[in-house]
């Protein structure tokens, strides 16, 4: 089984897992700091990356750019964001925190049923982007440029988050918050102000992903389900509110399911639950998350 | 407070309702046994209207409604008018079987249809079989082989193995003989797998391996580094749908698509549509039913415009069998002289001869499989426009890749054919 493969397709395999990891990174940080930030377990955190990809549809349908689409994806769907979550779930924050849940499970199905309705069942297709199509080779490596366009610019996006909490004075309030809560509240700050904004950073990296992955399929309605199910497992696996869980619990599952799907391609799908039951047998919490935010 | 004289009252009427009702029944009784039966034709199918698969079950939906409103607007089958109702299956077996028992047990369907998932035809068919109903499968599926046969089960689209058959066939004497699969692990994938390993066997082909892909995976990155690094000439995709659509796509990103041809043994115009300009002159793919055929057979362009005239778009293949079957059981009716004799209705399908979609066709009688050709279309990449999406290449007939009706009877050659692990 490892006689036939030579290094380059190891190496190959990494690169591929990387890629893919990277999305699921996107995916996982924002749910987390949702769930960090406001305690809502975000059903609908895949549901807003299928609008994220059709999004990027009308954008380059429009405009023909994909970089504006990827922007105007980010833009607009964090303002939907916030629109749902001043619209419909502040009205439930204090109340039972099953309320919360019930609303984004019943959004993850409304909306790709709103979304069948007016686009239609057939998938939407969005191009590569002429810029980064090709390979870059390396030897007997070759990389497709896109998918290292998404592991760049995740890379970036994450620095630029990691910067952003650690740096800005808002960014020090939503570490505050996720921290204590009552606490930023006595101190005077409009918590909910920081929530809605939470949030919106929340959804605008999933709607990032789901940008992200559209050329690489279409933007279809139910395309949200699966990404909902990979955002859980990955935060999960790196711990429930933990940022650099999401990312080194993203790369992992990432390079683990390419690995899978190199020597037993059936279970690919199978791999990332397969490691999300060894995290909670093993370590409950994920890889850094805090003890008893089980 | 008064629940309970209000029932006894409602139950004492009901007492005296019924009793009127058998009373006049036993009059009228000998009228009604002379007399011909007066409602209507019950037809219910069941289509995957949610779930990945939920653009095909449309059009199996809206081509048995045209069919259905064709018959009716034509006063019916001898003088009864037909009576449709769908159920949505969600492409779940269980859902599937809850349908089946829906239709025939509490909608009281006389016949049944519909499905696309192979698997779900399989357990529908034998549930109808139990309860002596006719079935007419839309999908491709392997009810015509072996055990799965059953008196009142039929198809109308194709085995799987005949798929295969007829684009192997054509990649192997046109494209290339080393090829590479990517298959979708489940029974269908790998009976069309069965196909292509057999007829790469007849013709001298190099099998280079095959990875297995799950249902419903998105990301075939992964797999790809195993192909590349095999270097074939023909890269064989043995899945539909969504996962069709991202295999594609990918395939496109990596390069794959100017170094190897592709062939999809089974296409779909949802497919051809998302993958858009990637779906160029090195992809191919199978169908059972494209718009193209209007230039050929008179018959096509009859269906299409009047699908098109309906529904505003060309038809799915899946959405072409379900037309096929609701009028071949409508016209074995007609031509067995009753609507409600199920098993001479049964028995008038097998063999019968018909023209509607495409060419003349009929319905193999030894084991109840539609017979019908199987077409090679070639992508128009960045030439297509609006629904004129590919050419056709060739169109199989369909006698020519199907086995006899003892080889069938057996699932011979295949059930011979050793699939990789």
């Amino acid at each position: 089984m490892f006689a036939d493969l030579s290094w380059d397709v190891l190496v190959m395999q990494l690169f591929f897992g990387l890629a893919l990891g990277s999305i699921y990174v996107l995916l996982a940080s924002g749910l987390s700091i949702i769930y960090g930030l406001l305690d809502v377990v975000n059903f609908a955190h895949g549901t807003f990356a299928m609008l994220g990809a059709y999004a990027v549809f009308l954008a380059v349908t429009l405009t023909g750019s994909f970089a504006v689409g990827i922007a105007s994806a980010v833009v607009v769907v964090a303002v939907l964001g916030m629109a749902a979550e001043f619209v419909l779930l502040k009205p439930l924050y204090g109340k039972d925190p099953l309320l919360p849940l019930l609303l984004t499970f019943g959004l993850s199905v409304a909306i790709p049923d709103f979304m069948k309705i007016i686009f239609g069942l057939i998938g939407k297709p969005v191009s590569y982007p002429e810029a980064l199509s090709g390979a870059t080779t390396l030897g007997p490596l070759t990389f497709s440029n896109y998918r290292l366009f998404v592991i760049f610019f995740t890379l970036a996006i994450l620095i630029s988050l990691w910067l952003f909490l650690k740096k800005s004075d808002l960014g020090m309030i939503i570490r505050a918050a996720t921290r204590d809560n009552l606490m930023v509240q006595v101190l005077g700050i409009n918590t909910s102000r920081i929530w809605s904004i939470g949030f919106a950073i929340g959804i605008g990296l999933a709607a990032l992903a789901g940008a992200i992955s559209v050329p690489m399929m279409a933007a279809t309605p139910d395309m949200g389900v699966e990404m909902t199910m990979v955002a859980f497992v990955v935060t999960v696996v790196g711990g429930l509110g933990s940022l650099g869980g999401a990312i080194v619990g993203g790369l992992l599952i990432g390079v683990i399911v390419a690995f899978t799907s190199l020597f037993a391609g059936e279970y690919s799908n199978v791999a990332m639950y397969f490691c999300m039951a060894v995290i909670l047998l093993i370590r409950p919490r994920g890889l850094f998350g805090e003890r008893g935010r089980e | 407070m008064n629940e309970k004289t209000d029932q006894k009252t409602s139950r004492r009427n009901f007492l005296k309702s019924s009793a009127a009702v058998a009373g006049l029944s036993l009059f009228g009784m000998p009228s009604l046994v002379t007399a011909a039966p007066q409602g209507a034709i019950k037809y219910g199918t069941m289509h995957p209207l949610t779930g990945p698969y939920s653009a095909q079950g449309a059009d199996q939906m809206k081509a048995t409604q045209l069919a259905v409103e064709e018959w009716n607007a034509r006063g019916g089958v001898l003088g009864r008018k037909i009576e449709w109702i769908y159920r949505d299956d969600q492409l779940n077996g269980a859902v599937g079987l809850r349908r089946a028992k829906e239709l025939i047990e509490e909608e009281k369907c006389d016949f049944i249809g519909g499905t696309l998932s192979g698997a779900i035809s399989l357990a529908v068919n034998e549930f109808a079989a139990k309860n002596r109903t006719p079935f007419l499968a839309y999908s491709q599926n392997d009810m015509a082989l072996g055990s799965d046969f059953t008196k009142y089960g039929f198809d109308f689209m194709c085995l799987p193995y005949s798929a295969a058959l007829a684009t192997s066939k054509y990649a192997f004497t046109k494209l290339g003989k080393k090829w590479f699969s990517v298959t979708a692990d489940y029974k269908w994938g790998h009976s069309i797998l069965e196909g292509w390993i057999w007829q790469s066997e007849q013709m001298s082909g190099q099998f280079l391996g095959n990875v297995y892909a799950p249902l419903g995976a998105t990301d075939f990155s992964t797999y790809f580094t195993r192909i590349m690094a095999a270097k074939p000439e023909v890269l064989v995709i043995n899945n539909v749908g969504a996962d069709q659509t991202a295999a594609l796509k990918q395939a496109s990103e990596l390069g794959l698509t100017k170094r190897m041809k592709i062939v999809c043994t089974k296409t779909t115009l949802s497919t051809l549509k998302e993958v858009g300009a990637a779906y160029d002159e090195n992809v191919l793919g199978g169908m059972t039913f494209y718009s193209g055929l209007r230039d050929k057979y008179p018959a096509s362009k009859k269906f299409l415009d009047a699908y098109i005239k309906k529904f505003g778009q060309p038809v799915e293949p899946d959405g072409e069998s379900g037309y096929v079957a609701t009028n071949v059981l409508f016209m074995a009716m007609e031509k067995a002289k009753t609507t409600t004799d199920k098993e001479k209705i049964a028995a008038t399908m097998e063999g019968m001869k018909y023209t509607l979609t495409k060419g003349p066709e009929y319905v193999r009688a030894c084991d109840h499989q539609r017979v019908q050709s199987y077409l090679l279309v070639r992508g128009k990449g960045r030439k297509a426009n609006g629904w004129d999406l590919a050419d056709i290449v060739e169109e199989v007939p369909g006698e020519s890749i199907i086995m006899s009706c003892a080889d069938n009877a057996k699932n011979l050659p295949f059930v011979n054919v050793k699939l990789p692990k």
